[in-house]
């Protein structure tokens, strides 16, 4: 089982200029945590759409690398996205599953995943052949670096714990700002990008 | 020109790229002609929420998008339109047909068709119903500039009497 924050804390060290989508609740919190960037872009809420959002996002920036890195809960509640994902099969889309086998955030209700549900599997038989769960931090670190520099779709299932978020972890709450901040960093929106913004 | 003939010209006019859409038979026609022309991205989502989602996550990416649904569709949309579209400011249009309504014949489906401008309202989403053919272009093209200006989303509603609705 790997820790969540030095899990995070991997993940956002392996960045370069790949656009990131973090799901809500803790994928949220420990991707910032682990260190803020323009490039990320946090969901607030909408449980689920980490995936759908991180595809559409792949379909229109065929020359960025998308990663998503969502829970297993949120995964679970929208799981036909994972068919779309291998439907279409965007070679640009990496998605990170952190299970906890928990809603944590909520109080910690188990989730199915807790019964033996194998997300990888799910999305193995969705058509993502580049599926597979890590146990540890160091196969979690060897397996990003495998599929980062490869064609995806990728999936990679994390088994982490359930430690609490960092309550230092400021979590960013104006969404009209996290998305301004996202789309005037890659320059889609012509009138963001042209102000002066120090 | 058939309604959908216009509504398609008014997608491509305006530079909606990003077409998503969950199956339904009003807007058949126009969605197989989309899936001919290259100059849209045409997806199809299992759901209606997930089609907000990457409609949304095109629109990050610099492509405005459209969802095309039945009005059945919003209730399975009404979360993601609350918390992610409207608070975040992102811009779409929402192309829904309307079931439930004049001449329905399946009961099923009033239920739903009668939330459809109330659910709007209460997501504070606009909303205009095309009912003839003379006033789609204008409704087409306010709709989406009404969206991509100001963004939010904005749904424009076809009436069976547009459409001649649905008969078994």
């Amino acid at each position: 089982m790997i820790n969540r924050q030095e899990l995070a804390r991997a993940f956002v060290d392996s960045l370069t200029d790949q656009l990131v989508v973090t799901g809500i609740g803790n994928a949220c919190n420990d991707v910032y945590a682990a260190g803020d960037r323009a490039l990320n872009f946090y969901m607030r809420g909408s449980m689920g759409a980490g995936v759908p959002i991180a595809f559409g996002l792949a379909r229109a920036r065929p020359n960025d690398r998308v990663v998503c890195v969502e829970g297993d809960g949120s995964v679970l509640m929208n799981m036909g996205a994972l068919a779309t994902v291998g439907s279409y099969q965007p070679d640009n889309l990496t998605i990170v599953v952190l299970d906890n086998g928990a809603y944590q955030i909520t109080g910690g209700q188990p989730t199915h995943t807790a019964a033996g549900i194998d997300l990888a599997a799910v999305a193995k038989g969705c058509g993502i052949e580049s599926s597979s769960r890590v146990e540890t931090l160091g196969e979690f670190e060897t397996a990003l670096d495998k599929i980062m520099g490869a064609p995806g779709p990728h999936v990679l299932v994390a088994h982490v714990d359930r430690t609490l978020s960092d309550p230092r972890a400021f979590q960013p709450r104006r969404p009209a700002l996290i998305k301004y901040r996202f789309m005037g960093k890659i320059g889609t929106l012509e009138d963001v990008r042209r102000l002066v913004w120090e | 020109m058939a309604w959908s003939d216009v509504v398609l010209e008014c997608l491509k006019a305006n530079k909606i790229q990003t077409l998503v859409h969950v199956p339904d038979t009003i807007l058949t026609d126009l969605i197989r002609r989309a899936g001919e022309d290259d100059d849209f991205d045409v997806i199809s989502p299992t759901r209606e929420e997930e089609g907000v989602g990457i409609v949304c996550g095109a629109y990050l990416g610099g492509r405005n998008g459209a969802l095309l649904m039945q009005n059945s569709g919003l209730g399975n949309a009404a979360n993601i339109l609350g918390s992610l579209t409207v608070p975040y400011q992102i811009p779409m249009l929402l192309l829904i047909s309307q079931r439930g309504e004049l001449g329905e014949f399946n009961t099923v489906q009033v239920g739903m068709g009668q939330a459809l401008r109330p659910t709007l309202d209460g997501l504070d989403v606009p909303h205009f119903t095309m009912e003839r053919e003379e006033e789609v272009e204008k409704i087409m093209t306010g709709a989406i500039k009404l969206a991509f200006s100001t963004d939010r989303p904005v749904a424009v509603i076809v009436s069976p009497l547009l459409s001649g609705g649905k008969s078994l």
